[in-house]
């Protein structure tokens, strides 16, 4: 893209990956091999059959379809309301002067670090005297509560290499603090929104904690692939599919959504025209 | 920060395009204009309503819990600071500190390091290399617990292990137990936990990298720099935005980690790899002594705030 | 804390046949009688959490009145911080399902726990558990648990064609043991025990020892911190276990840290390297299941071998059982259902899921032959529950670490170290 590309980048790149790629290799490996052959390890070759059955029996015996829904049905919300939510605040705490702004910035940025076990009994308290228990809300409350931590962090960072002229000139033109944010930093904080939500995303797909106490009826995939395993059965040719199948969706985001990182780019190179 | 000249022509890059778009607009939003203070509590108001349900509520229930003895379902016991006395004294969390430092420093330095390493080689060959980020990010997106199942197999301890029978190839018979050595176990927990964790900062530095404008990097380009050159002196500090995040997440994640500790060792072997997030799960949760786990979260809340808050405010100061 | 010693007679299989008539009747007429949602609390995954969905179906069909909701808790490690964060969230059940005598003392000093001492015999659960089961749901003198299901955990399993090829003997003595390692250290087996230290497994070797080395009676005693650890019985029990190791059984500590009791079943029935496994009944499932080896013919298990310190008749065993609460509200099908759970129909079902029931109504014959062996030698035990599940948590904790340490270095004087410190933690901890 720039200029000539030397080909040894793309090879060290390459290479690397084949290498992180490895385990991940190992687990679609044991999905679909009978589990007597992997005991001592995927890349065995002593005994080489293959076998769907593992692909067939989680589709079986679990409501992986269900789940699946329930799942992305959250995670959309609760990925949705932390991308239009962080980049308001973050905005707010970065350009306008208001009374306690450090006082609260430096209090929520910390919160990142408190365990999402602490969480955990004082909310299912709040939840059941508030009959939220078995509702989503339950789980998408404290998804998008728990995610400013770090979100605003993020555009907020971000945003400190934001050029002031930009604001300047929004302010001449007589834009209110509110428009500011609207026409002018919002549309030039994509690439860090979208960042955001690749991660909220992520976070929120693969929680299990929160759901596993909080929900009953309706229960997310990683709930449901955790029942997979039993005590002491652990059948890890099932959990091998039930972990492909998590994974694969939030992949797909991630394509989609790097690609915004690339049009971002993109277009503040043509405007230097 | 100090504005370099790319830095400067980075701005100038961001300034033409979308203000065209601020500039037509607003004269419809000129009748009303809100002042700063109000607008800055209409715009955080929905943040802080959650943040204060999901996180000030339960933080006061957890300073509070600290206070007591509790000792799973039993009646909590007012006990005063005796939780964090007895948590000063207790070797067990005395040895957590310094295992959480070295897990800390080592996944952080490992992943920001190499993820930021990758994502400016990536950026000279978005479209090429794009497969290949997707299969790093990959083991991101996969829950430890699996995972961990796969480093388990990899590292067994016998002849079997792939990593055994690798070195195994050189040195014919080799077997290390790399989990159930004190001197190896902390290691690979940290290796593991980089494998899953490099598509993070992979991914904002790439972001970060990609924001950069490509006219100051046609023009190194245009005056012969080598790749190793526009990495060091383009790339690295016009991508600093991106990896300070990284940083951060990564440092606090780590604080936090306990997946990928539980699968593989259960913090032994004889505790050496037990970190300040898997002491404070294993109290509250496995042993529910509430009362004892909310005072170590809390000093581990109070250590990283006394951290954290002088470079926020550094930073809230600097912005302004 | 719990005590309970006892003899598992025949009594039982005798008065049991009687009881199993009465019990179909009874059930029957109590079945008029009840009606409305009954609430268990289940935490089990996998096969287990099948086998209860199948209980619970077969008691609604003889109870159509009732409706069972099953408070499913997915656990990830230990299930009881679910269970827990459950109750004190204000969550309320009729049946709660336990395996850890410790965690019922604390359901039942919470004040969750139904009594059953009055309605034992009204339930018939007198003529279907002996007084030995009864016992061991037996919280602070007050019954609580009705055990459904039991395993042997002083059994050690071992792959039949090794012992066989190396010559060896089902070891009945400890010198016999001792000299299985070393006729098997020779015949190329390097950890002829590979010993699964990495979590609490290693515990296991400790506390058969103890039981033979100190009887049932110096089990409870300390598992209720009324001898210390520092006392005699432990000391000679740790001994034991340090002959074992400098025979040379188990390789490196690093060896055994790196793995849990399903490596170490790997590096028995899969890749040939070792010999030797104490662990629960569980085994059974995992070596035919994962290693499609038949029951009693490619694998089998022998108790513990004899000490000779006059309590060679002693077994650890786990058990799970039902509690009933006093806050859920349906006591009256929790009722029928801990009597349901004891019937045949249920330990039929229980039976085809591998579990062995304590209950008279159990049909031994319809478990596989490594089973009937272990049950049998059960029956022939006098019984003490697992010492892990005993121990308050945080000492069990300590207790597993200082057993590692012991594995490091199995001297006298650190021996004393260990114990010293495992008294420290319980000290603070009863």
């Amino acid at each position: 893209m720039i200029g000539r590309v030397p080909n040894w980048i793309v090879w060290v790149v390459g290479i690397i990956a084949c290498i992180w790629v490895i385990p991940i290799i190992g687990i679609v490996v044991t999905s679909v091999r009978p589990p007597a052959d992997v005991t001592l390890g995927w890349w065995r070759l002593d005994n080489i059959r293959f076998t769907l059955d593992a692909w067939m029996r989680v589709w079986d015996e679990y409501p992986l379809a269900n789940a699946f829904w329930t799942t992305l049905w959250i995670t959309l919300i609760g990925t949705g309301a932390t991308m239009l939510l962080t980049p308001a605040a973050a905005y707010a705490f970065h350009f306008l002067k208001f009374p306690f702004r450090r006082t609260i910035l430096v209090i929520i940025i910390n919160a990142f670090v408190l365990p999402v076990q602490v969480v955990v009994i004082p909310l299912f308290q709040l939840w059941r005297d508030t009959g939220l228990i078995d509702n989503i809300l339950a789980v998408l409350i404290p998804y998008v509560g728990l995610s400013f931590a770090w979100s605003i962090f993020l555009v907020k960072n971000f945003m400190e290499d934001f050029p002031k002229e930009l604001i300047e000139a929004g302010k001449i033109d007589g834009c209110g603090p509110l428009a500011t944010f609207w026409f002018v930093v919002l549309p030039n904080s994509l690439s860090a929104i979208f960042a955001v939500g690749i991660l909220q995303f992520l976070w929120c797909w693969n929680s299990l904690l929160l759901p596993m106490l909080y929900l009953r009826t309706t229960i997310p995939l990683p709930v449901l692939l955790t029942r997979v395993s039993g005590t002491y059965d652990l059948n890890w040719d099932l959990r091998s599919v039930a972990a492909i199948v998590t994974t694969i969706v939030p992949l797909f985001v991630f394509l989609i959504f790097q690609r915004q990182f690339a049009a971002g780019s993109q277009t503040r190179t043509g405007a230097k025209e | 920060m100090s504005m370099s000249a790319a830095d400067a022509a980075a701005r100038s890059s961001q300034l033409s395009s979308p203000v065209g778009g601020g500039r037509r607009k607003p004269v419809a939003v000129r009748r009303r204009r809100l002042g700063e203070t109000p607008a800055a509590w209409l715009l955080i108001i929905p943040v802080l309503i959650l943040f204060s349900i999901t996180v000030i509520y339960p933080l006061i229930e957890t300073i509070r819990l600290s206070f007591f003895d509790i000792k799973g379902l039993g009646k909590p016991k007012f006990i005063g600071s005796g939780n964090y006395i007895k948590l000063f004294t207790d070797p067990a969390f005395r040895n957590t500190l310094w295992t959480t430092l070295m897990f800390t420093l080592g996944t952080t330095t490992i992943t920001v390091s190499l993820g930021w390493f990758l994502a400016m080689l990536c950026s000279f060959a978005p479209q090429r290399t794009l497969p290949f980020r997707v299969m790093i990010f990959a083991a991101f997106g996969i829950s430890e617990a699996v995972s961990g199942y796969m480093w388990i197999s990899m590292l067994r301890p016998d002849q079997a292990g792939l990593l055994n029978s690798v070195i195994g190839l050189f040195s014919p018979g080799f077997a290390h137990p790399w989990l159930g050595d004190p001197n190896t176990a902390l290691w690979m927990i940290i290796v593991a936990a980089s494998w899953s964790g490099v598509g993070l900062p992979l991914m904002l530095c790439f972001a970060a990298v990609q924001a950069i404008p490509k006219t100051v990097l046609e023009a190194a380009y245009m005056d012969g720099a080598k790749p190793f050159a526009i990495m060091r002196f383009i790339m690295v500090p016009l991508s600093m935005p991106g990896v300070r995040v990284a940083i951060f997440i990564n440092l606090l994640g780590a604080l936090r980690a306990f997946d990928i500790i539980y699968v593989l060792t259960g913090g032994g072997p004889v505790r050496s790899t037990e970190t300040v997030g898997y002491f404070m799960y294993r109290e509250s949760m496995t042993q529910f002594k509430l009362g004892y786990g909310a005072a170590a979260t809390v000093i581990l809340l109070v250590a990283v705030m006394v951290i954290s808050i002088p470079a926020i405010i550094q930073r809230t100061a600097g912005a302004k | 804390m719990i005590k309970f010693k006892g003899v598992l007679g025949r009594r039982a299989l005798l008065s049991g046949i009687a009881a199993a008539a009465m019990l179909v009747m009874g059930g029957a007429a109590i079945a008029q009688d009840i009606s409305g949602e009954l609430a268990i609390l289940q935490w089990q995954g996998g096969v287990d959490a099948e086998m209860w969905k199948k209980l619970e179906a077969d008691f609604v069909a003889q109870h159509p009145g009732v409706t069972v909701r099953e408070l499913a808790i997915t656990a990830q490690g230990d299930a009881r911080g679910g269970i827990r964060t459950a109750i004190l969230g204000g969550e309320k059940v009729d049946i709660i399902i336990n395996t850890w005598p410790a965690f019922r003392k604390e359901l039942a000093d919470a004040g969750i726990l139904r009594g059953l001492d009055d309605q034992w015999s009204a339930l018939g659960l007198d003529t279907t558990l002996t007084q030995s089961w009864r016992d061991l749901g037996v919280s602070d003198g007050v019954s609580y648990g009705v055990p459904y299901t039991y395993g042997d955990r002083s059994g050690i399993w071992y792959k039949t064609s090794q012992l066989k090829d190396a010559g060896v003997e089902v070891p009945k003595t400890w010198d016999e043991f001792l000299a299985a390692i070393k006729t098997l250290k020779a015949a190329g087996y390097d950890t002829p025990i590979p010993m699964p230290g990495k979590y609490w497994a290693h515990g296991e070797w400790f506390e058969s020892l103890l039981l033979r080395t100190g009887g049932v009676e110096a089990a409870a005693k300390l598992a209720a911190h009324e001898i210390p650890w520092t006392d005699d019985v432990v000391k000679t029990t740790l001994r034991k276990y340090a002959e074992l190791l400098n025979a040379g059984c188990c390789g490196t500590p690093e060896q055994m840290f790196a793995g849990d009791w399903d490596l170490s079943a790997d590096q028995i029935f899969k890749a040939n390297t070792g010999n030797f496994l104490l662990l629960g009944m569980w085994m059974n499932a995992r070596a035919k299941g994962e290693y499609g080896l038949t029951e009693g013919v490619d694998y089998s298990l022998f108790q513990f071998p004899a000490l000779g310190l006059g309590h060679d008749d002693t077994s650890s065993v786990d058990a799970k059982e039902l509690l009933a609460t006093s806050n859920g509200e349906n006591p009256a099908a929790a009722d029928a259902f801990l009597t349901y759970i004891v019937s045949p129909e249920a330990t039929k079902i229980l039976a085809e899921y591998g579990y062995a029931s304590p209950s008279s109504n159990a049909d031994t014959a319809l478990l596989g032959p490594v089973q009937q062996q272990a049950t049998a030698a059960v029956a022939a035990s006098k019984v003490q529950f697992v010492l892990g599940d005993l121990l308050p948590g945080d000492l069990v904790d300590e207790y597993r670490v200082q057993l590692q340490k012991f594995l490091q270095d199995p001297s006298d004087a650190n021996i004393d170290a260990v114990t010293a410190a495992i008294e420290a933690k319980a000290a603070e901890s009863y």
